[in-house]
């Protein structure tokens, strides 16, 4: 179990296999909590219910990817669990307070009256919660202190520019998800809004991209050597994403400009894999430290491939039967 | 003051404290959702109305409570990393791996059929929407039956040793059927399942007082009363189980449930006391109040004279607080009692036929005796809960790992901090959802609403 030694095959695949989770969890809850922050720029009240109507139950099963994420991490690498929760605390405080917020705001808002407070939770909720993760991100990249295996730092590491940059960026591209979410979702005014946001969301992220690819190269020159280096897929895939974003964006395509900003989430997570690898916690734990016993791995291993073809499907299945474009007074539905 | 210096005292205080409110949304989750698999399918064999009402009432009152379940549920998933980041990495490969088949079996699964179940009346046929409300029950089931897993394993470890610090799994299987599961599992369930009657039984009783709807609420009264004939007394029946159970695996936990600090000798039967006083540093009862010879030892090994090992057996630094288990488990007794009594008096009142239209008026004291029973389920919950947490102490893991090698390294001010805020924070949304409850009650069923056919309009509802 040295530091040094390569991580087990199994180990590797868990290692992919808790990527492809958080990828679907930001995924699917990034585009509820984008439009729950494009939501705070909107002053119209029965808009804004129409973009919270537009997300009926399902950010209930989207949030609910990180609940599962955060099981498997806890089994698959426990070290790297405890050392994240724990360096953490406070953006984790955070983060589960805007959780609560936005719950509330949606199950409250149908049982009330005066629907603009719950309806503000819900932004600012969706808000909170984005910028704690985008917070927990950048301080997990800037690397915490961790002394045999423990927490070793102070509980405001983590509120340190870099982060910041990172938070900004992670909220940026949430609205860009929530904006071109809402463009296959709504119709009229409120899509030709949300295109708008998008729009301004697309630059904004490449803009904090940019700037957090700066900043990071700058600190750690071999991770310079390794975007510069062949295939040079750092460089090139991540850009013409976004590209791909804007351009739909303005031929006023409906589903395009998701499926490109997914596209766009997949490259950046690909670049972040590859450029921790081999660490799970920079600059100390690493994939091979962390991972628990190969039988472990193997039990939830099996688990995991039983599971989550089925939780695709059902959750599928939720998406085709409310499929199409959102209508007033949508919500509470019964 | 020490105590708030303290982070460890501080992060128990906070975990006590978000498992508290947690469990409360939970109970109803488990339980209503298996009402209404019941009411539900009651409709669509009887196609009567009135079981179809209920559905849509009490799935109402179901979403409040999931929603708040939700809620207070993911904090403590994380909390294990946050406040217990030690025990986390110790045992993380296999009580993580517990959390994580609670997520992905379970947690998900009722999260996802939750929408489909709110929102899918007209748009799916109706047995889509009925194999959906049963997915939700299950999932809410499930949840249960893992996070007790993982919490009887907290009681009896088994499957694995410790090992430089971590818990090494050897059996995987023999941890996830540790010896107190079976019980664990079924003494919970069933207490939900309890519960969820009494609130259920106690609210159609306060209806019926009123004389709203009485054939409708009399139908919930009496689905309910059947449930209880039969989880009454089986929940009295598992207490006892796991009573002796933890007499046991936990034999210091039993001695402190009980405040019985001398092992009883040979030949001679330990006694039971009502109430009693402990005093910690006399190792000792200051008084007793009404003891019932050899009352222990048969309690606990259906004997006279069978030995039950006192608290002075046990080093000092591996006893349990006494007090505060010795009183919540009365409680929890008191409770478990008066509600099977509960259900033979009204069992009695229904063969005298009073449980009719005609006959109910004379029944006011019945009904309200119900009405009174609705907060019984969850405070026998609460000091159950109170009895099985405080009485595993000073470990956290049964005889492996102490509470206090588990907690973060962490400041007391940011833990402080953080159980203040969910102190608040709580307190809030359990007023909000008072509020909300309250209104829901007082506005009643919709009766207006027609049932949706049994093909979806392509309108929708």
């Amino acid at each position: 179990m040295s530091p040094e030694s390569a991580p087990t095959t199994l180990a590797l695949l868990w290692f992919g296999l808790l990527g492809l989770l958080l990828f679907i969890y930001v995924s699917l809850d990034g585009f509820d909590l984008g439009v729950g922050i494009l939501s705070l720029f909107t002053r119209k009240e029965e808009r804004r219910g129409l973009m919270m109507a537009s997300l009926g139950l399902m950010w209930h099963p989207n949030q609910t990817w990180l609940v599962v994420l955060g099981g498997m991490l806890f089994g698959a690498f426990p070290p790297a669990y405890a050392v994240v929760l724990s360096a953490f605390y406070l953006p984790m405080i955070l983060l589960l307070l805007g959780f609560i917020l936005r719950g509330v705001s949606f199950e409250f808002q149908a049982a009330v009256r005066y629907h603009s407070l719950w309806r503000l939770a819900f932004g600012g909720g969706s808000l909170l919660a984005a910028l704690a993760q985008g917070f927990l991100l950048g301080g997990l990249l800037s690397g915490p202190r961790v002394v045999e295996g423990q927490f070793a730092g102070s509980v405001w590491d983590w509120l340190n520019p870099f982060a910041a940059l990172v938070a900004a960026g992670l909220v940026c591209g949430y609205a860009l998800l929530g904006g071109a979410y809402l463009v296959l979702k709504t119709e009229g005014e409120l899509r030709a809004q949300s295109r708008g946001q998008a729009r301004a969301a697309a630059w904004l992220v490449a803009a904090a991209a940019l700037a957090v690819a700066v900043a990071a190269g700058l600190r750690h020159p071999e991770l310079t050597r390794k975007w510069l280096g062949p295939p040079l897929a750092f460089l090139v895939v991540p850009p013409l994403t976004l590209g791909g974003v804007l351009l739909s964006l303005r031929k006023g395509r409906e589903y395009a400009p998701f499926l490109w900003t997914l596209g766009f989430f997949a490259a950046a997570f690909v670049c972040l894999g590859a450029s921790l690898y081999p660490c799970l916690i920079p600059p100390g734990v690493t994939i091979a430290a962390a991972a628990a016993p190969d039988h472990l791995l193997t039990v939830m291993l099996v688990g995991l491939v039983v599971l989550l073809p089925v939780m695709l499907a059902y959750n599928a299945y939720q998406y085709w039967v409310f499929w199409g474009k959102v209508k007033e007074g949508a919500y509470p539905g019964d | 003051m020490p105590l708030l210096a303290d982070a460890v005292t501080l992060a128990r205080l906070q975990f006590a404290l978000t498992t508290m409110f947690h469990i409360v949304w939970t109970l109803l989750s488990i339980g209503l959702s298996l009402f209404l698999v019941a009411v539900e399918g009651l409709w669509l064999k009887t196609g009567d109305r009135d079981y179809y009402r209920h559905a849509r009432f009490w799935g109402r009152l179901l979403i409040l409570n999931v929603a708040l379940g939700v809620v207070s549920g993911i904090p403590l998933e994380f909390q294990f990393g946050t406040n217990w980041s030690r025990f986390a990495a110790a045992t993380g490969g296999f009580f993580g791996s517990i959390l994580g088949f609670e997520g992905a079996m379970a947690f998900m699964l009722e999260a996802a059929f939750l929408g489909l179940m709110v929102f899918g009346w007209g748009r799916v046929p109706r047995g889509v929407h009925f194999f959906a409300t049963c997915m939700v029950a299950l999932g809410a089931s499930l949840s249960a039956f893992w996070i007790m897993v993982a919490n009887a394993w907290m009681q009896t470890p088994a499957g694995g040793v410790m090992a430089g610090g971590r818990f090494v799994v050897t059996d995987y299987l023999a941890a996830v059927m540790n010896p107190d599961m079976f019980l664990a599992v079924n003494h919970m369930w069933l207490a939900a399942v309890e519960t969820t009657l009494f609130v259920v039984g106690g609210l159609s009783a306060w209806y019926l007082l009123r004389g709203r709807q009485v054939e409708m609420f009399l139908k919930s009264f009496k689905v309910v009363l059947l449930a209880a004939v039969l989880v009454a007394p089986l929940q009295v029946f598992l207490g006892d189980a796991s009573g002796r159970a933890v007499a046991r695996y936990q034999p210091a936990k039993v001695a402190a449930i009980e405040s019985h600090w001398h092992t009883n000798p040979p030949g001679e039967g330990a006694p039971w006391k009502l109430l009693a006083w402990p005093n910690f540093a006399r190792q000792d009862n200051d008084w007793t109040f009404l003891t019932i010879p050899s009352g222990l030892s048969l309690l606990l090994t259906h004997s006279r004279a069978g030995r039950v090992q006192g608290l002075r057996d046990f080093p000092r630094e591996d006893q349990p607080p006494v007090a505060l288990p010795f009183y919540a488990f009365r409680v929890m007794i008191a409770v478990g009692f008066a509600l099977f009594f509960l259900m033979l008096w009204t069992l009695w009142a229904w063969r005298k036929g009073a449980l009719t239209l005609d006959g109910l008026p004379r029944q006011r004291r019945l009904l309200q005796a119900w009405v009174a029973a609705v907060p019984l389920g969850y405070l026998a919950v609460e000091t159950g809960w109170i009895t099985r947490e405080v009485g595993r102490q000073p470990w956290i893991i049964y005889g492996l790992m102490r509470t206090r090698e588990a907690a973060s390294p962490l400041p007391g001010a940011t833990v402080a901090a953080s159980l203040i805020t969910y102190l608040v924070l709580y307190s809030l949304l359990f007023l909000a959802f008072l509020i909300f409850a309250r209104r829901l009650l007082l506005k009643g069923p919709d009766l207006d609403e027609a049932p949706p056919g049994r093909r979806p309009s392509p309108e929708g509802p």
